[in-house]
């Protein structure tokens, strides 16, 4: 913060040291124990934050990480009619005459101390497999787009309920004073391009109170919605008028005694200390050039995957509670080969250097990082052999890494064809109370009462903390 | 007095609050009550028993239930009066791991004071009740102590509770700070400083009731109560799933308003929204209230099933329907039985089965246009303007019928349509064709397949030829061919030399009497052989086609026409009998649709008598004008119910899953709240009035709860979304329930409520608060104090327009675009843009706002106003440092500052005076000196420090005037007071 501006002559902190002021001061860090639920965490937390790399359109298993020799070998010939069994397959697909099997574009290879299988389409992150566990045994009932997507963010393929960020935020407040707990960000890959359409239900509030749904962090105009002063203020006439505002306040105070006039001028006060926080988060002039080469030089644009990842990191270091990259592009029905490696290029590099990154920050002890979509892709073409694959939610992988997560750790397995589960299934309600778990949250006490049910984000049906990928 | 134990469950933000008022009265006062089951034994058993052995058969242990009486004690589980013989309490006192109730895996476990008061309850007898909000309410007589303060029902009922927790009421609100409360609870929008002074200066007894009167007739009435009304509806004007395509139900929205300035009565305002299509003779607003159950999110997906969308529609129609007249929660019997609210999941699918029979199904069909009441007075306007003008044009004015003899006698020597001559005849199939002394040319052959023919006709060689006609006859009945129909897929026609080549004449203009859908007559001209001309299902009567030659044929001596009819379409689409005509005069007398003889006095008025034609040209003008404003009706989505043959049949979704069908079910409503009355049709209708009949014990009380709550920011039941036995126990419950009989009483009236309401003293009182009071009643439950709370996201935007004099008045139409930065719309796979209004659209009232359901409004969605997706029953309120970032730097509001100061800045000479000005318009109340003396300091200050004042007033939206002004204006539209109910 500008010292100019700190020693305002008429900052009213200062002035009014024994008035209001002090009582905006107090509910001001009272604030964050506020938001936070006094029964949580239930246990220690092995994370602090979580970073969830939201990979939006369905990321092809078979082609990155589920290995499959038998689909290799098979190519061109048709899906057995058991494995496809009775499976509702999308319109996109459901009148296809053949289903022919398509065996994964790239080569995969064994990779780190734990040996884990990788596609050669993602070479950065095969160096940091062993920080990394592997779940090839996600599933979801959801077969397209919007409720696949509404289901995995939000626990419930029903509009309605608050996404897993907010029910961090509700649940563990804020650790940054100057910044809100539940951050997302933005970015379009060069495979599918538009992707399919992500919205805010996906880091809505639902039924919780809506401070705590993300704010996106914008890669144009200003990082946050209306954070920039009007052109003519400067930051001194915004303090000034700040502390005349609070002044006035302050003597609606003294006739009223309402407390809730205390809170408005703290959250005003957040509001001006967020009108510096956030652009210092993006000011990037102090990273060193290691940083690009470590991020890739992508890094330095505004908007994409790889400036996202850095401004992760970032927020990470300046303890957000929650932050989420939605990146898009991943829905290769047609054009496998040339979009989907596209989306790899795009997003490979960057996410390893998240990773290696946070680790050598001494970070990734402390931070859960995830990466995931909605759903996989099936093992037979759409349309012609090669072409493209369609949704696939009877299996699917996704990976944990970080905070209270084992690295080099395999989980779950398909059968042959990367079709069905072949054991240990992970449905996404398993991983979002593994998630809450590493934040130190137990998933079933965890709850909001809202039209006479003790709402949770793991839902009504069962949910398991996967135990053995926990460190 | 133990019903005020709240039990401290709604949410942890609540909870240090509620705790403290609890733990007040707790202990000594409740040892030697009497247990009450409803509000103190029931809620514990739902939280830790019913889940097991409650109404959900499926999940039910040892086969126990603990929610009816004659199981309980039938198991033995209680022994009313002896709790040391009642295995209840001996399992929830357990220490054995294997016998302890409830199991210790379920992580629940009864508190000392829990099993304190099921130890009592018994000891008492063990009486159960039925839950408090399924008996229907009683009016009962409020003042159980005496008081002066008021005579107010709502304030006796008030005070008896005051009085118990040694509270005072307040002393009336300031008349301004009272007026601006009103008016914004009333309309949304703060009074004007005349009606403030009007009403300051109005010393009658009446003057209070005056205002509420003139407020509750006003249109922003309607405007401001249909935003909470919205809420519930889900209204949005997109189809909410993934790419989100807009979609135009506005002017269901624009029924709503006018609904409640109507004062619709409550029921009736129901019924029609859920089944105005059902009633007898519905009239189109009737059909137009159903829209309230197309709000439902549709998905233009690729690849989805639109029956999954369509059900998952259905079931949001009954929830919805449940929560917003019932407030209790449908929701979980989708899948297994209630476990705490006595609804079955079989009584789900049978209320779902009334639902579960309309057109739609994930589409935008079917619609209904529904014109606007503006659109409606055109149209009619036009049309009788119309009518006047065609009768005035039908009339023989003077020296008409001389005029059309002279000019009439042209056509003997030369007739409008003249037949050629056939010369030449070729058919690929030998088809020959015979022509009379008419002209009319007759095939003789049945008629091939398929054909082409290539006509070769004389020319008469005095005049230019303007125009060529065809006229068919229909075919007789009998013969190879079913179908009478022609197709005529091409015409071209050649001009014949001899010793030269054929050269194409390009037709234009093709005209017909009748074409059939998709087989319109230019197709037959337009070079391709997919279409032509066709009349089906007009094939028994003659027809005509006019085509123009785009340039006039001016023949000469041994010329021909050779017509090429491309008659390919197959099954003997051909031409049997016909006649082809050209004309030499003016083109726009060759109407197709005119007989040619007796058409000529039609040209001849229409086009030739100065007078005639004239009035013409007006009706002609009038016709254009009514096809535009139809052209502009909205069309909207309504429930259509299908015919009964088409009836679906419903089957229960086993797990809530519609591809895992179970048990057939027919119609129904759940029993515990009453059978469908007699009368009641078993539709949709049926529903609406087993809902709003005077035994429904909930739907009073859920209404005027959901009004109390809108006017003192906490309804009597907090959680208004659930009566169920889950819920809160209302702080007032005889209040409530005199309140909802009233309602009822009063002919379900919302504006009686309303001023029912508003009149007490309760209403009326200081929102002045003081620690004490604050210690025994924080969150003004007790309405110990004037309602003080933030003002809703839409009233925090209309205020500071209103304030700011920028505010455009005007009900209705569709949803408008005022400013938002740029880029919040990322619209996918659609070309959907977000434009900035920059006419008087910028400044409309914010339930105006376009709602993009996967993108809402930033700035309203900051102050805590939802997307539409779902039916949103409250809001709850935040206070969040982002609402400080719009009021202070949202375009929209940083205009309003601007405007205000030009207002304020012309208002007076002083500054002073100014900015004084400026406070009352947006507070309504003057300013104390002491704020006027911060507020000027700070003008003052602004000299030196405002640099860069010229860009401020442009971000403002001003060119010129004092900048300083604009940031006062800035400041004053943030003052907390002005965010907050006074």
């Amino acid at each position: 913060m500008n010292p100019e501006i700190e020693s305002n002559r008429r900052t009213f902190l200062r002035q009014t040291s024994s008035g209001i002021g002090a009582i905006a001061l107090g509910s001001l860090l009272g604030d964050t124990a506020k938001a936070a639920r006094p029964d949580l965490p239930h246990f220690a937390p092995k994370a602090k934050r979580v970073i969830y790399l939201f990979m939006s359109g369905g990321p092809s298993h078979i082609d990155l990480y589920d290995y499959k020799p038998v689909l290799v070998k098979r190519h061109g010939e048709e899906l057995p009619p058991e494995i496809r069994g009775d499976q509702r397959l999308t319109g996109m697909t459901s009148g296809q005459k053949a289903f022919p099997v398509c065996g994964p574009i790239g080569k995969f290879a064994q990779c780190g101390k734990a040996g884990t299988w990788i596609s050669d389409l993602l070479p950065h992150l095969a160096k940091r497999v062993d920080d990394i566990a592997v779940i090839r045994s996600m599933h979801t009932e959801a077969i397209n787009h919007d409720p696949g997507i509404t289901f995995i963010n939000t626990g419930s393929q029903i509009p309605g309920q608050p996404s897993a960020g907010a029910w961090a935020s509700y649940g563990l407040g804020s650790a940054n004073q100057n910044m809100p707990s539940y951050i997302v960000l933005l970015s379009q890959g060069n495979g599918k391009n538009p992707g399919q359409p992500i919205f805010s239900r996906l880091w809505g509030s639902g039924y919780l109170p809506s401070n705590h749904q993300g704010v996106l962090l914008r890669s144009s105009g200003d990082p946050v919605l209306y954070l920039k002063d009007p052109p003519g203020i400067t930051r001194q006439n915004r303090r000034a008028q700040l502390d005349d505002l609070a002044a006035l306040n302050q003597l609606k105070f003294s006739s009223s005694g309402d407390p809730e006039i205390s809170t408005r001028i703290s959250q005003y006060e957040m509001a001006f200390r967020m009108q510096a926080a956030a652009p210092e988060i993006s000011d990037l002039s102090n990273e060193p050039e290691s940083t690009f080469q470590l991020y890739g030089e992508d890094a330095h644009l505004p908007g994409t995957y790889a400036y996202n990842c850095l401004m992760a990191r970032r927020m990470a270091e300046r303890d957000v509670r929650f932050i989420q990259l939605f990146h898009r592009g991943w829905d290769q029905h047609g054009s496998l080969q040339s979009h989907l490696r596209a989306q790899c290029r795009d997003t490979d590099q960057a996410t390893s250097a998240l990773l290696t990154d946070l680790k050598q920050r001494g970070l990734l002890n402390d931070t859960l990082v995830i990466w995931g979509g909605e759903f996989g892709r099936t093992a037979y073409s759409q349309g012609k052999l090669g072409n493209g694959r369609d949704h696939h939610g009877r299996c699917f992988t996704t990976w944990m890494a970080g905070g209270g997560i084992q690295g080099g750790v395999s989980y779950g397995e398909t059968d042959e064809f990367a079709y069905n589960i072949a054991s240990d299934p992970v449905h996404i309600r398993d991983l979002n109370a593994t998630m809450l778990h590493c934040l130190g949250i137990d998933h079933e006490r965890f709850t909001y009462r809202f039209q006479g049910l003790d709402q949770r984000l793991t839902g009504v049906e069962e949910a398991h903390v996967i135990d053995k990928i926990l460190a | 007095m133990c019903d005020l134990i709240l039990r401290p469950r709604i949410s942890a933000d609540f909870r240090y609050a509620l705790v403290l008022v609890t733990s007040l009265y707790w202990g000594s006062v409740c040892v030697a009550q009497p247990t009450q089951y409803n509000q103190q034994i029931r809620p514990i058993l739902a939280k830790h028993c019913f889940t097991c052995h409650g109404l959900d058969a499926a999940s039910r242990q040892a086969d126990l239930r603990l929610d009816v009486r004659t199981n309980a004690i039938e198991f033995e589980a209680i022994e009313p009066g002896k709790p040391e013989e009642s295995e209840l309490i001996a399992r929830i006192e357990s220490d054995d791991p294997e016998l302890v109730m409830p199991p210790p895996d379920t992580e629940h476990q009864l508190s000392s004071d829990e099993i304190q008061l099921l130890r009592r309850w018994i000891t008492q007898g063990a009486k159960y009740e039925k839950h408090w909000s399924y008996v229907p309410p009683i009016k009962t007589e409020p003042h159980k102590t005496p008081t002066t303060w008021s005579s107010h029902p709502i304030d006796g009922f008030v005070i008896d509770r005051l009085k118990e927790v040694g509270l005072k009421p307040k002393p009336p609100e300031d008349r301004l700070r009272l007026l601006r409360r009103l008016s914004l609870d009333l309309t949304g929008l703060p009074p004007t400083i005349e009606e403030a002074d009007t009403f300051a200066a109005d010393q009658s007894p009446e003057a209070y009731e005056k205002v509420v009167d003139r407020l509750l007739a006003s249109d922003a009435y309607g405007e401001h109560w249909a935003s909470m009304w919205l809420d519930l509806a889900r209204y949005a004007d997109t189809n909410g799933y993934e790419k989100d395509r807009p979609r135009t139900i506005w002017r269901y929205r624009d029924w709503v308003i006018n609904a409640l300035n109507q004062d619709l009565p409550y029921d009736q305002f129901a019924i029609e929204q859920l089944a105005g299509d059902l009633l007898p003779q519905p009239t189109n607003d009737q059909i137009l209230a159903t829209a309230f159950h197309r709000n439902t999110m549709e998905n233009d997906e690729g690849g989805t099933d639109d029956e999954e969308f369509r059900v998952a529609a259905v079931k949001d129609r009954v929830d919805t329907t449940v929560q917003i007249w019932m407030g209790l929660t449908m929701g979980c019997a989708k899948c297994h039985s209630h476990k705490y609210d006595p609804i079955s999941q079989k009584e789900y699918y049978a209320l779902y089965a009334f639902f579960n029979q309309t057109e739609d199904a994930d589409r935008r069909q079917p619609t209904l246009p529904t014109p606007t009441r503006l659109q409606k007075e055109q149209i009619a306007t036009l049309e009788s303007e119309r009518a006047t003008l065609e009768q005035r044009y039908n009339q023989d004015p003077q020296g008409f019928p001389q005029a059309w003899t002279t000019w009439n006698s042209q056509f003997e020597r030369h007739p409008l349509w003249f037949p050629l001559v056939k010369s030449r005849f070729e058919s690929k199939h030998n088809v020959t064709l015979n022509q009379d002394d008419q002209g009319t040319l007759v095939a003789t052959e049945e008629l091939p397949d398929k054909d082409i023919w290539k006509l070769t006709l004389e020319l008469p060689n005095d005049k230019p030829l303007t125009s060529i006609r065809i006229d068919t006859f229909p075919k007789l009945p009998g013969g190879k061919w079913q179908d009478k129909n022609v197709a005529l897929r091409e015409l071209t026609i050649e001009l014949l030399e001899p010793g030269k080549d054929p050269v194409p004449l390009k037709l234009v203009r093709a005209r017909a009497d009748f074409s059939q859908a998709g087989w319109e007559v230019n197709k037959a001209i337009d070079g391709k052989n997919r279409a032509g001309w066709a009349f089906s299902p007009n094939a028994a009567t003659p027809h005509c086609a006019v085509f123009d030659f785009e340039t006039a044929v001016e023949p000469r001596s041994g010329q021909q026409l050779r017509l090429t009819l491309e008659q390919e379409y197959g099954n003997g689409l051909l031409l049997k009998s016909f006649r082809i005509s050209a004309s030499t005069y003016p083109s726009q007398w060759l109407m197709a649709e005119l007989d040619a003889e007796a058409g000529l006095k039609t040209i001849f008025r229409q086009q030739i008598f100065p007078a005639t034609k004239a009035l013409h040209t007006q009706v002609d003008a009038k016709k254009r004008a009514i096809a535009a404003v139809r052209g502009g009706i909205p069309s909207t989505p309504i429930m259509r119910e299908l015919p009964l043959t088409q009836h679906r049949e419903t089957r229960i979704h086993n797990r809530g899953n519609f591809l895992d069908p179970g048990e057939s079910v027919s119609g129904g409503v759940p029993s515990a709240f009453g059978e469908l009355p007699e009368s009641a049709p078993r539709n949709r209708l049926g529903v609406a009035q087993w809902l709003m009949q005077a035994q429904n014990p909930l739907t009073s009380r859920v209404a005027v709860n959901r009004v109390w709550a809108q006017l003192f920011g906490i309804g009597f039941v907090e959680t208004e979304e659930d009566f169920g036995t889950q819920g809160t126990f209302p702080s007032h419950p005889e209040l409530l329930d005199w309140l909802a009989v009233d309602f009822q009483q009063q002919g379900w009236s919302h504006k009686r409520l309303l001023k029912t309401i508003v009149s007490s003293k309760t209403y009326q009182q200081s929102s002045a608060t003081t620690p004490k009071q604050l210690k025994i009643d924080p969150r003004n439950r007790l309405f110990s104090r004037g309602p003080r709370f933030r003002l809703s996201a839409e009233m925090v935007r209309d205020q500071a327009l209103s304030a700011s004099g920028l505010l455009t008045q005007k009900i209705g139409g569709p949803s408008v675009m005022p400013p938002q930065p740029k880029g919040v719309w990322k619209s996918t796979y659609s070309g959907d843009q977000w434009k900035n209004s920059t006419d008087s659209n910028r400044y409309r009232r914010a339930l105006y706002t376009y709602k993009k359901r996967t993108s809402p409004y930033p700035a309203m969605l900051t102050f805590d106003s939802g997307s539409g997706e779902v039916c949103q029953i409250r809001r709850v309120r935040t206070n969040s440092p982002l609402q400080a970032l719009v009021t202070l730097n949202d375009t929209a509001f940083v205009e309003a500052a601007g405007a205000l100061a030009l207002r304020m800045e012309t208002s007076a000479q002083t500054t002073r005076e100014q900015i004084a000005n400026g406070f009352r318009w947006v507070l309504i109340r003057h300013a104390e000196p002491a704020e006027l003396d911060r507020l000027l300091q700070m003008y003052e200050s602004l000299q030196e420090e405002l640099a860069d004042g010229k860009s401020f007033l442009q971000s403002a939206g001003r060119s010129e005037g004092d900048p300083r002004l604009v940031a006062v204006a800035n400041v004053l539209l943030n003052l907390d007071e002005t965010l907050m109910k006074p």
